[in-house]
């Protein structure tokens, strides 16, 4: 709900700014050595389950990022299996077929150089996307379309959602996470605001190819994702940006993320 | 404690003993405009002979009071813009004096230049104060042309802008929400309108506006960094009047007149925009279906039993409405209101009795069939308040009680049956603040003057309630429930006020001053401009009162009998308890809002010049501020200082205006100011399949620099006896530069392998005019 009140006040704010422009400018920017990062996913789905480790770089770099080869990567759960993840590619580990199974708690250690990296999530119970459409806005005679997602919230228990969507293949540039503070226990219907690849690209046109993702994620992974969305929400004047706060210890950048994932696909009429 | 008080009746007490030679006699009385029975605030009133001269100015309901032994005197009377009033008195029992001073006219003006303007702002101890005089108002070109109190304070040095346009303001470091804002003496939360673009001060109401920015005498409290003290007219009580303004957004008018003649009078003053309305009438069909507008009333009626006593009712009505048609609505405003009592006890002692109610509320609708809801939000307050001024020969003593209950519904949420939504209420907060103070100005010798005071305040969270207390990760340690009335956690602080200025000649003084403040009542905001849907919350058993502690050095020089006006000061304050807030953490409609916060410190000093020319066909002001401000938490920015925000380095305005013709006159302001202190990235990732920022330092980066010249010019049209008009011509940001509000960065568009930063720029070059007139 608050992601909608704040996205409709953006647009209303932005409608009627007078004459809001915009130009690309030259900034001096601090540089940082470059950060170790790890993506790590285990998810309900049978098959190859992946850790990712990789580096940042300078702002002012290209976004080609180094890979990190060589780790020692192993995943346990509290049921005592334990799992060796082998480089499979350069910097991708990955270990499979494996499923995880919801209501588990999963560790993740990985070693770069004899330093010890460690995270635990536990995945939700799944709850799956019950269907998917286009939702009409109408501001006068303009009309804008986007992606509305459909899924029965389970009543009593806190549950956190992740969503990833992809129109003809493209990922939106927007972090979209969601919880159910104000919508437990409901039939929700999930409006996810596409932004492609500039401020033009920001609806769905008919004979888009609309895939979208649902991930049930644990508290801190919504934490993860709320934080990267409100700073992706571009409101200006709005909060000051910060990493994101990750599970992994030893500050590690990047997350592990025990969650189920159900998909949908459509085409915009 | 203790101590204090002994010295205030010491030093009040010894003043008849060595004087009680002769016999002393007061004369008071007040001070009015002769044309409209309005009181007049700051006029100079002196009692001079050859052996004596004192002086005092009036207090904020135009009365004064002075003390001198039997004998023949001259009382001179002035105010800046008014022709001097010199009566020979006969002091040999008790006086009573209402004076009533002419306006000069425009032509006049120049003409009696030798017109002596008062010294006060040497003379007086106190500092960091600034006064706008209302007459500027209607010259200093603005966005839109639409006139504001706020956005001229802006130009004054110390005081600087939420963004653009914005009338948010942070004062010598504060925070935005750390501005006590009263409007005859009443409490205003939200000062702005439509996103902050206007302020909700309709300056056609408007009849003294007083800025402290350090020094608070001690009858004000309740916040960090500074008062912000807005007085309404009391109307014309001699006969009726019209006066209006058609501007391109918003039209105002205001009449007012007597109830019964130089008895009673009253004043109504409103105001609308029509930005919608002309976006409907442009036939630009995608906006034609939303709402956007706001509206004010200020009205105010006051009667006068007799010269002992007065009575004042005012009001103040403001409402936002913003929406889009069949989606969503959100409306917010203001309600203040005031019932007060002047009471004169005798030539010595002037009571002032308050009885205030206030109250800010929003409420958001999402109007959409499957996820319809409606948020509500308000802080609603009532005040008792009673100041009490003594005179005595060279001392005003004042004091007085404050008492205040608050009540805040921080969300309650309806739904309908089929909605995505649950409903959802959140307890409402009661607190119960209580102030008690005292202070004396003592004039100690012709060059000794001092302003010192103490303020007790006490601040009580009520019941009923379950109150919850948080750890440091933010998880529930102990939770308790209260009944109504029951005290959940009291807080008790003692905030000293001190303030001297010593003249070094008739022209120049030093002066310096400390000063406590603490702050109750608290703004949770993820933005830096102000929203209407900010969070207020009280102090608690997790928040604890804010604290600040300032001292300040001033010089100040007048010459050419007063028509330059020069001043320095230096200031360095301590802020104790800020708040800011964790990563994502949810401040609306949260009943764990607590266990979002994070508690730290704050410091800020800078120098503040400033150089006004008030006569003349050049008028105008120079403000100069060097300065810095920074914040500490333990779990931010690994712990160390970083910028605030509103941290910048200098920050300069020149306004000027020119009396080029008796027809017409000319203005320009121009700003220069350091960018913000922003967060810009070292480095970047890719989790999620999206470029990811990598930040190091909070605040480490500026925002390229904003400079602006507006310009604007007065037409008045030709006067008869009954009716005056005149054109107001500005242009906003005459130079068309793309002054930065936010900064980006994004992946390039045609070339994804690389990133970009963007600026945001709001306005461009804005032409208006506005049409005003007067019956």
């Amino acid at each position: 709900m608050l992601k909608k009140i704040q996205y409709l006040s953006l647009l209303i704010a932005v409608s009627f700014s007078i004459s809001s422009c915009e130009k690309v400018i030259d900034v001096k920017l601090n540089t940082s050595a470059n950060q170790l990062v790890i993506e790590g996913n285990i998810t309900n789905k049978l098959g190859q389950q992946t850790i990712k480790i990789s580096q940042s770089v300078p702002y002012t770099e290209t976004n080609t990022y180094p890979v990190v080869k060589g780790a020692i990567v192993n995943v346990t759960d509290d049921k005592g299996s334990s799992w060796i993840f082998t480089e499979s590619a350069p910097g991708s580990y990955t270990f499979g077929p494996l499923k995880g199974e919801p209501g588990r708690t999963y560790t993740l250690k990985v070693n770069v150089n004899n330093t010890l990296y460690t995270a635990s999530s536990t995945m939700p119970d799944s709850v799956v996307i019950d269907s998917l459409d286009v939702k009409v806005f109408t501001f006068g005679s303009k009309k804008q379309k986007q992606a509305q997602v459909h899924y029965k919230d389970p009543a009593g228990v806190a549950n956190q959602y992740r969503f990833v969507l992809k129109v003809n293949g493209n990922q939106s540039k927007r972090v979209y996470a969601e919880n159910d503070r104000f919508t437990d226990g409901n039939d929700v219907p999930a409006v996810l605001f596409y932004a492609g690849k500039n401020d033009d690209d920001n609806e769905l046109k008919t004979g888009d190819n609309v895939d979208v993702e649902m991930q049930c994620i644990d508290k801190n992974l919504f934490t993860y994702w709320n934080t990267l969305s409100q700073q992706t929400q571009g409101s200006p004047g709005g909060i000051t940006p910060g990493n994101p706060p990750s599970n992994i210890s030893g500050n590690a950048l990047g997350y592990f993320s025990a969650h189920t994932v159900s998909k949908k696909e459509m085409v915009v009429k | 404690m203790k101590l204090f008080l002994f010295f205030l009746l010491f030093s009040v007490a010894s003043t008849p003993f060595y004087l009680s030679a002769q016999q002393r006699f007061a004369i008071s009385g007040t001070v009015r405009d002769a044309s409209t029975g309005e009181t007049l605030i700051g006029a100079t009133v002196k009692l001079q002979s050859p052996s004596q001269n004192t002086g005092i100015a009036t207090n904020a309901y135009g009365f004064y009071s002075l003390t001198a032994a039997e004998g023949e005197y001259s009382l001179v009377i002035s105010y800046s813009g008014y022709q001097t009033n010199t009566q020979n008195i006969t002091l040999n029992k008790a006086l009573k004096f209402n004076i009533e001073l002419k306006a000069v006219s425009d032509l006049q003006e120049v003409v009696i230049s030798a017109t002596e303007r008062k010294n006060e702002n040497v003379k007086s101890p106190q500092m960091g104060l600034n006064k706008i005089d209302m007459k500027d108002l209607d010259n200093v070109p603005v966005l839109l042309g639409e006139k504001d109190v706020l956005k001229t304070i802006q130009l004054l040095p110390g005081v600087k802008a939420g963004g653009e346009g914005n009338t948010g303001f942070f004062v010598r470091g504060g925070a935005a929400d750390q501005n006590l804002i009263l409007l005859d003496e009443a409490t205003v939360y939200n000062s702005s309108h439509l996103l902050g673009f206007f302020s909700t001060f309709n300056a056609d109401a408007i009849k003294d506006v007083s800025l402290y920015k350090g020094g608070m005498p001690s009858q004000y409290g309740g916040r960090l960094s500074s008062v912000l003290d807005v007085k309404m007219q009391d109307g014309n009580d001699k006969e009726y009047g019209l006066e209006g303004g058609l501007g391109l957004i918003a039209s105002r008018i205001k009449a007012e007149g007597p109830i019964v003649k130089n008895k009673s009078s009253f004043m109504f003053s409103a105001r609308r925009t029509y930005i919608d309305l002309l976006l409907k009438a442009s036939g630009d069909s995608a906006l034609k279906n939303n709402t956007l507008n706001f509206y004010d009333i200020n009205a105010k009626v006051n009667y006068k039993f007799d010269d002992k006593n007065t009575l004042f009712l005012s009001g103040y009505f403001g409402q936002d409405n913003i929406g889009i048609k069949d989606l969503f609505a959100n409306d917010w405003g203001n309600t203040t209101a005031t019932v007060r009592l002047n009471h004169v006890f005798n030539n010595r002692l002037f009571s002032n009795t308050s009885l205030i109610f206030n109250k800010y509320s929003y409420a958001i609708q999402l109007l959409d069939e499957k996820s319809s809801a409606e948020v509500k939000s308000l802080i609603r307050d009532f005040n008792f308040k009673e100041d009490l001024q003594y005179y005595s020969s060279n001392h005003i003593l004042r004091f007085g009680l404050h008492a205040t209950h608050h009540r805040i519904a921080p969300s309650d949420i309806t739904t309908s049956a089929n909605s995505s939504f649950n409903p959802l209420s959140i307890e409402n907060r009661y607190g119960l603040e209580f102030a008690a103070y005292v202070s004396d100005e003592w004039t100690i010798s012709d060059k000794f003057n001092i302003l010192y005071g103490l303020r007790l305040s006490q601040f009580s969270l009520l019941g009923p309630g379950t109150i919850n207390t948080y750890n440091g990760s933010g998880e529930v340690s102990s939770s308790s429930t209260y009944k109504s009335g029951e005290f959940v956690k009291n807080y008790f602080n003692l905030e000293p006020r001190f303030s001297a200025s010593y003249s070094l000649s008739e022209k120049n003084s030093i002066k310096a001053s400390y000063n406590r403040n603490t702050q109750n009542i608290h703004i949770l905001t993820n933005s830096s401009t102000s929203s209407p849907t900010d969070q207020y919350v009280m102090s608690s058993n997790n928040i604890k009162p804010e604290i600040a502690d300032q001292v300040a050095l001033g010089f100040f020089k007048n010459s050419e009998s007063n028509t330059f006006e020069f001043s320095a000061e230096v200031y360095y304050k301590w802020l104790q308890n800020q708040i800011d807030y964790k990563d994502a953490a949810e401040l609306t409609a949260n009943k764990d809002v607590e266990s979002e916060l994070l508690y730290g410190q704050g410091r800020a000093y800078g120098l503040e010049l400033y150089g006004k020319k008030s006569k003349g066909k050049l008028t105008g002001w120079l403000s100069y501020t060097l300065s810095k401000t920074e914040r500490q938490f333990d779990k931010i920015n690994n712990g160390k200082y970083f910028n605030a925000k509103q941290d910048r380095t200098h920050d300069l305005a020149l306004v000027a205006m020119y009396n080029l013709s008796r027809r017409w006159s000319l203005s320009a302001n121009y700003i220069y100011s350091t960018g913000n202190a922003v967060t810009y990235p070292a480095g970047k990732y890719n989790v999620g399949g999206l470029t990811t920022y990598y930040y190091t330092e909070r605040n480490a980066n500026r925002m390229p620099y904003t400079s602006r010249l507006d310009i604007g010019a007065t037409l008045k049209a030709k006067e008869t006896k009954k009716f005056k008009s005149s054109w107001t011509f500005s242009v906003y940001n005459a130079l068309n530069r793309k002054n930065p509000y936010a900064i980006q960065f994004r992946d390039k568009e045609n070339d994804p392998t690389r990133t970009e930063a963007v600026q945001i720029s709001l306005f461009g070059i804005i032409p208006s005019v506005t049409y005003n007139f007067k019956f």
